[in-house]
């Protein structure tokens, strides 16, 4: 059975269409990749998931569950993690007070102490590479840390899904390789991920599976390779040239 | 760290006594100012639980102070009740009055918060001004204290210091606990702190319920010390304006901070005012001026970092982009 799963979901601001029935489907251990042109409807899709927007029309199941509709706090701690793509860190509290704010307050049935949390905040910060800046303000970080920061902070929270919002947009060659690096070790660690990106040498390396959005509306989903050969998705997203390009 | 944690408990305890043995080494009005700066170091401290820790500025904190004054004067002058229930009422009615008003205006950020909060103090006043109950702008009288007056004097000096000891320790233990780290959480980003599994409406409205119990208690004593309260008094913005210069003069999301800063204004603002009757608050103005330019973290961050050059100003100048 899935672990996360959309059914027809449709979120309108007035007039506009952001996601237009889109049904979509999570299983435990992948990585799903979420592409499509800027203004598709990508990010608005992950507001609806975390309970950001509640849906317009259509559902959100979580291990069978419906959570559409509830707060973002209860579904933090019913398992569901997120980054921002816009990072969203605690910019007053050191590296180590971030993480352990997601560990002290994720997913439910195994909430932890605030000693604990430290601790568990420290084993994450060496996890994700940040184990040197651990007493650096937030807003001290580069682009990069920040982002391995936000990446912490929603795995800090221990959930069962993450949802990753753009998290190498901004990053040169060497940190995307080591980003990808830590997104597989993530999934290792029994994560299922969903994982919106333009980064097209990343989407090839890590997503088992990718679905396109376009204009809100879903136009592919399926394997990797096969997808990124589809015409509508050639047509629509990667360009014409894409083929000579990536070779 | 041991050690350390030793000396400081060793020095609150130290500073404890010196207040506690105060009253009876000076005279009456000393002891009458000394009252006065612990009542404001409570409402300062408590403007910090909800302005300084969870970064919500509210601009209507008196509304808690007239509440809590009105609620004592109410209980005690038409119920006839004592004053240990009447000051136990007055905290909650505050809570409870915060509770009540903030789910509706904590939902409003930054400047839409602080105007909503003033136009509830605003609002209150008036409403207290018109009501029977209150007996309107004439005002309310209390039961006299039946105690000498040096006893009477020592008896409010002892009972602001109770409230604001227990002020103090309940903000210390609830900041050390998880629920500190979830103000501040919001306070630093509430989008991110709700999406990490933080009721970001629970913990506010919280937050602005122990700001209201505290000040709704300094409001109780204050009305029985006084005798006598009227709206304009009790419900003036004055008092909001300095629980939250003092809040930022000591040092903001501090614990002692609004502490340090009630006895430093107080003091500063009393001596400027003994030299110079007429333009003490010109003075006191411009005081208040320099030194948010020059230590916008308050007393408390210069003697924690135990920076007192002239490097540490020019520092903070940069640092907060004055």
């Amino acid at each position: 059975m899935a672990i996360l799963e959309g059914k027809n979901i449709t979120k309108k601001f007035a007039g506009l269409i952001a996601v237009n029935e889109v049904d979509f489907e999570l299983e435990p251990g992948e990585i799903l990749g979420l592409i499509g042109p800027n203004g598709a409807g990508k990010t608005t899709l992950v507001n609806v998931i975390a309970g950001t927007y509640p849906p317009t029309d259509g559902a959100v199941f979580f291990k069978g569950e419906r959570i559409s509709g509830l707060k973002p706090y209860r579904i933090g701690r019913l398992g569901i993690g997120r980054t921002f793509q816009i990072v969203k860190p605690f910019p007053g509290m050191t590296v180590k007070e971030n993480a352990s704010v997601g560990a002290m307050f994720g997913a439910r049935g195994n909430r932890l102490s605030a000693k604990e949390a430290i601790e568990k905040a420290e084993e994450i910060l060496e996890f994700v590479d940040l184990g040197n800046q651990m007493d650096v303000l937030a807003d001290k970080l580069s682009v990069a840390s920040r982002k391995r920061l936000e990446i912490a902070k929603a795995i800090a929270m221990r959930p069962e899904v993450v949802l990753f919002d753009e998290v190498m947009a901004g990053l040169n060659f060497t940190e995307i390789d080591h980003a990808i690096e830590l997104i597989k070790k993530i999934r290792d660690n029994g994560m299922t991920i969903l994982i919106i990106e333009h980064v097209m040498r990343a989407i090839k390396r890590v997503c088992d599976r990718i679905f396109v959005l376009h204009h809100g509306q879903k136009i592919a989903d399926g394997p990797t390779e096969e997808v990124l050969n589809d015409k509508k998705v050639i047509k629509a997203y990667l360009g014409r040239r894409y083929k000579e390009l990536v070779g | 760290m041991g050690n350390k944690r030793l000396r400081n408990y060793l020095i609150c305890g130290l500073i404890l006594l010196g207040v506690a043995v105060f009253p009876l080494l000076f005279n009456n009005f000393v002891i009458r100012f000394g009252t006065d700066i612990l009542m404001f170091a409570i409402m300062a401290s408590a403007w910090n639980i909800i302005g300084g820790y969870t970064g919500y500025a509210s601009f209507g904190n008196v509304v808690f102070f007239g509440i809590g004054a009105y609620t004592t004067a109410v209980l005690m002058e038409k119920a006839g009740l004592n004053f240990a229930f009447a000051f136990i009422a007055a905290g909650m009615g505050s809570a409870l009055f915060a509770i009540i008003i903030g789910l509706p205006v904590l939902r409003l950020h930054g400047h839409y918060f602080a105007i909503a909060t003033l136009g509830v103090a605003e609002a209150m006043k008036a409403l207290v001004q018109n009501l029977e109950i209150t007996e309107g702008n004439s005002g309310i009288y209390l039961p006299m204290l039946d105690l000498s007056v040096k006893a009477q004097y020592c008896f409010f000096f002892y009972v602001m210091l109770g409230t604001l000891i227990v002020t103090l320790v309940a903000t210390y233990f609830l900041l050390n606990a998880k629920f500190g780290y979830s103000l501040i959480a919001i306070r630093e980003d509430e989008d991110s702190a709700n999406s990490i599994g933080i009721n970001t409406t629970a913990a506010k409205t919280i937050a602005f319920a122990l700001s209201g119990l505290f000040t709704g208690l300094a409001g109780s004593v204050y009305a029985y010390q006084q005798a006598f309260i009227k709206p304009g008094s009790v419900f003036t913005v004055e008092s909001t304006l300095k629980m939250i210069v003092m809040a930022i003069f000591g040092g903001i999301g501090r614990l002692f901070g609004p502490l340090l800063g009630a006895v430093s204004i107080e003091v500063v603002s009393e001596i400027l005012s003994n030299y110079f009757l007429v333009a003490h608050t010109l003075f006191f103005g411009a005081l208040v001026i320099l030194s948010i330019v020059f230590m916008p973290k308050g007393i408390a961050d210069m003697l924690t970092q135990k920076k007192f050059g002239l490097i540490y100003f020019l520092q903070n100048i940069r640092k907060n982009r004055i």
